[in-house]
């Protein structure tokens, strides 16, 4: 659990680089949809369109569950793997309302991939999109 | 000569496979591997794909339809051989499910193309293939352009120095299939079952240019991955017999003299006889002198429980490391896969001395599959064994009939070169044991019927029975003084 614990950590710092100093609720739900974006594409190149749109509908619904407090808000969202359904939900929310729902996601998004392929595959297969440097690498590398 | 290409044949990293393909994969080729859901195809192409893959020259697996990637690393994980810090380095994987599904061939090639000219691959896998040809049969024309594309592929592949596998689930290899004709190389994968045990089994069925191994070849896939038992090699020319002669005690000094002076090393010994004979004591004796000369052996033990039955000389020596013990619960074994692991103990010990004991328990060791051709595969091992230097000494239960006189319940007595018969017989009301040196080969022996006894120092050889006649037949009688026996 420590490992996770760490990498939930990164997870957050990850975004809050994202976010950036002067955090407005457009630049954070910018922060969240580039970090999925992100994931999808590093993701997308291995296991398929279907399959990361799979385990993003896997993760709103872990999410939701673990934290009713979000259900109500981001409910609609489900239906759609469209990120900027996303992003419009988002924009209507406080700032750190939505910065806790994208640390929430994130890293439920992680831990579920880390349940079916194990923590040191996830942790290679994602390490791109942490990397504030090399955050533009994975969609660059995977484009066709 | 000099001026002939060069076929460099890259190790495949799956124990076994590079000597069933004949000396490895031969590089650049474009293979099939083939058969039925669940037989180990790709385990067996992730095997060779963390082997042979490397930053420089990476190894691009497209997955298809079929099993989904996800779920194949969370599987293939599983294996000592998967290593994460590999993939996306010099591995990587490249979904095609989405191409695949719209049906169209040349899109499907060109996404292929693309990747490997982005990434100069050493290896390409494409998993399942199947499911490329079946996607593509959907289209209004059912057979598209598929013999076509295989053939592209192929050239493409060959030509970007990418060494392909095509891995797809067939299940009759005699189906007209445009892949198994393009295909350099066909590697099938089985799973026979029979009764209530499985083996799998490999074959390759093709390899353009090098002299594979024919026939079906035993595997199994344990959690460091595929390991395939290749026929111990022959050695082709075997070491002449020398003379004189050298011999091997047995531990038993009388003993050594009915056989001419000790058994002649790199002989196959069968000693045969009823239960409770004194066979395993005999083996025992056997490894124990040696052990004195400073020899080591092995012994193979192919008995329920093996500890009970061990007595404590023999128990010591395996302790001591002077004798190593093979003893695979292991259930449906080949016979390559016994050969192998007493070749291996063989080598590691230096050993001189092997036991086999005993040959009943070993044919119900062995998977049914194998049993039908038991006097065959028990062939292939003495002569592996004995082509490897070793003198080998084989138990084997004798039922005891009084009416005919056989030495092997197998009618393998002509396989060894030695033959040691055991026996019971009733005389006054006793059960008393007589043994007898039936066959040495190339040597003089002792055609003496002798009493034995079996103490806590082993076998004890006593005298003949002159005076009694008819001892074969378990019940002697008494010859009447005066008549001469010739």
């Amino acid at each position: 659990m420590s490992t996770l614990s760490e990498e939930s950590r990164r997870i957050v710092a990850s975004l809050a680089h994202r976010v950036g100093p002067n955090a407005d609720i457009e630049k954070v739900a910018q922060a969240i949809v580039s970090t999925l974006q992100d994931m999808g594409a590093a993701l997308t190149a291995i296991i398929g369109q279907q399959g990361v749109a799979a385990l993003y509908r896997r993760s709103l619904h872990l999410s939701t569950s673990t934290h009713p407090r979000l259900a109500g808000t981001y409910d609609s969202v489900q239906s759609s793997m469209d990120l900027t359904a996303l992003s419009s939900v988002l924009a209507e929310q406080s700032e750190a309302d939505a910065l806790f729902f994208g640390e929430v996601l994130l890293t439920t998004y992680y831990e579920l991939l880390t349940t079916l392929i194990g923590p040191s595959l996830t942790a290679r297969l994602l390490s791109g999109v942490w990397e504030p440097s090399l955050s533009d690498t994975p969609s660059q590398e995977n484009s066709p | 000569m000099s001026t002939k290409v060069t076929i460099n044949r890259l190790a495949t990293g799956v124990p076994g496979l590079d000597e069933v393909l004949g000396g490895g994969l031969p590089e650049f080729s474009f293979n099939m591997i083939a058969g039925p859901p669940g037989c180990g195809k790709t385990t067996l192409a992730h095997q060779m794909m963390f082997a042979l893959a490397t930053p420089e020259r990476p190894a691009l697996f497209f997955t298809v339809l079929g099993e989904p990637p996800l779920k194949m690393l969370r599987y293939q994980q599983q294996f000592d051989f998967f290593d994460s810090e590999a993939i996306n380095q010099s591995i990587r994987y490249v979904n095609l499910a989405d191409d695949t599904l719209a049906g169209n061939l040349d899109e499907v090639l060109r996404r292929i193309v693309s990747e490997v000219e982005a990434h100069s691959p050493a290896l390409v896998f494409v998993d399942s293939f199947r499911s490329v040809v079946l996607a593509s049969q959907t289209q209004d024309n059912p057979n598209n352009n598929l013999p076509q594309f295989v053939q592209q592929l192929g050239m493409l592949m060959t030509t970007w120095q990418a060494t392909t596998f095509l891995i797809g689930e067939y299940f009759t290899e005699t189906d007209t299939n445009p892949i198994f004709t393009v295909a350099d190389g066909l590697i099938w994968l089985r799973q026979s079952v029979e009764r209530n045990s499985m083996v799998r089994k490999m074959e390759i069925m093709k390899m353009r240019g090098q002299p594979t191994l024919p026939g079906l070849h035993t595997f199994r896939i344990a959690s460091s991955g595929i390991k395939v038992f290749a026929p111990a090699a022959l050695n082709p020319v075997e070491a002449p017999l020398e003379f004189p002669i050298k011999r091997l005690k047995m531990g038993v000094p009388q003993l050594d003299d009915m056989l001419g002076g000790g058994l002649p090393r790199g002989y196959s010994l069968l000693v045969a006889g009823p239960s409770g004979s004194g066979k395993s004591i005999l083996a025992a004796s056997f490894l124990a002198e040696g052990a004195r000369n400073g020899e080591t052996g092995v012994i193979a033990v192919f008995e329920q429980r093996p500890n009970h039955s061990q007595n404590a000389t023999l128990a010591g020596l395996i302790q001591s490391g002077q004798v190593g013990l093979v003893d695979s619960r292991a259930p449906d074994l080949s016979i390559d896969e016994i050969v192998q692991l007493l070749l291996s103990e063989i080598s590691r010990l230096k050993a001189s001395r092997v036991v086999i004991d005993s040959l009943s328990g070993f044919e119900l060791a062995l998977a049914p599959t194998f049993r039908e051709d038991f006097r065959e595969s028990l062939s292939r091992m003495v002569t592996a064994l004995t082509s490897a230097g070793v003198s080998v000494l084989m138990t084997s239960e004798l039922e005891d009939r009084y009416t005919d006189l056989r030495f092997s319940p197998y009618g393998t007595a002509f396989l060894t070169d030695a033959i040691i018969v055991q026996r019971y017989i009733e005389v006054q009301s006793r059960l008393l044991r007589i043994m007898a040196v039936v066959k040495v080969r190339a040597s003089a022996h002792s055609d003496e019927l002798r009493l034995y006894r079996i103490d806590d120092n082993g076998v004890q050889i006593g005298e003949m029975l002159p005076d009694q006649e008819g001892l074969l037949g378990g019940r002697p009688t008494r010859q009447s003084p005066g008549i001469d026996n010739g």
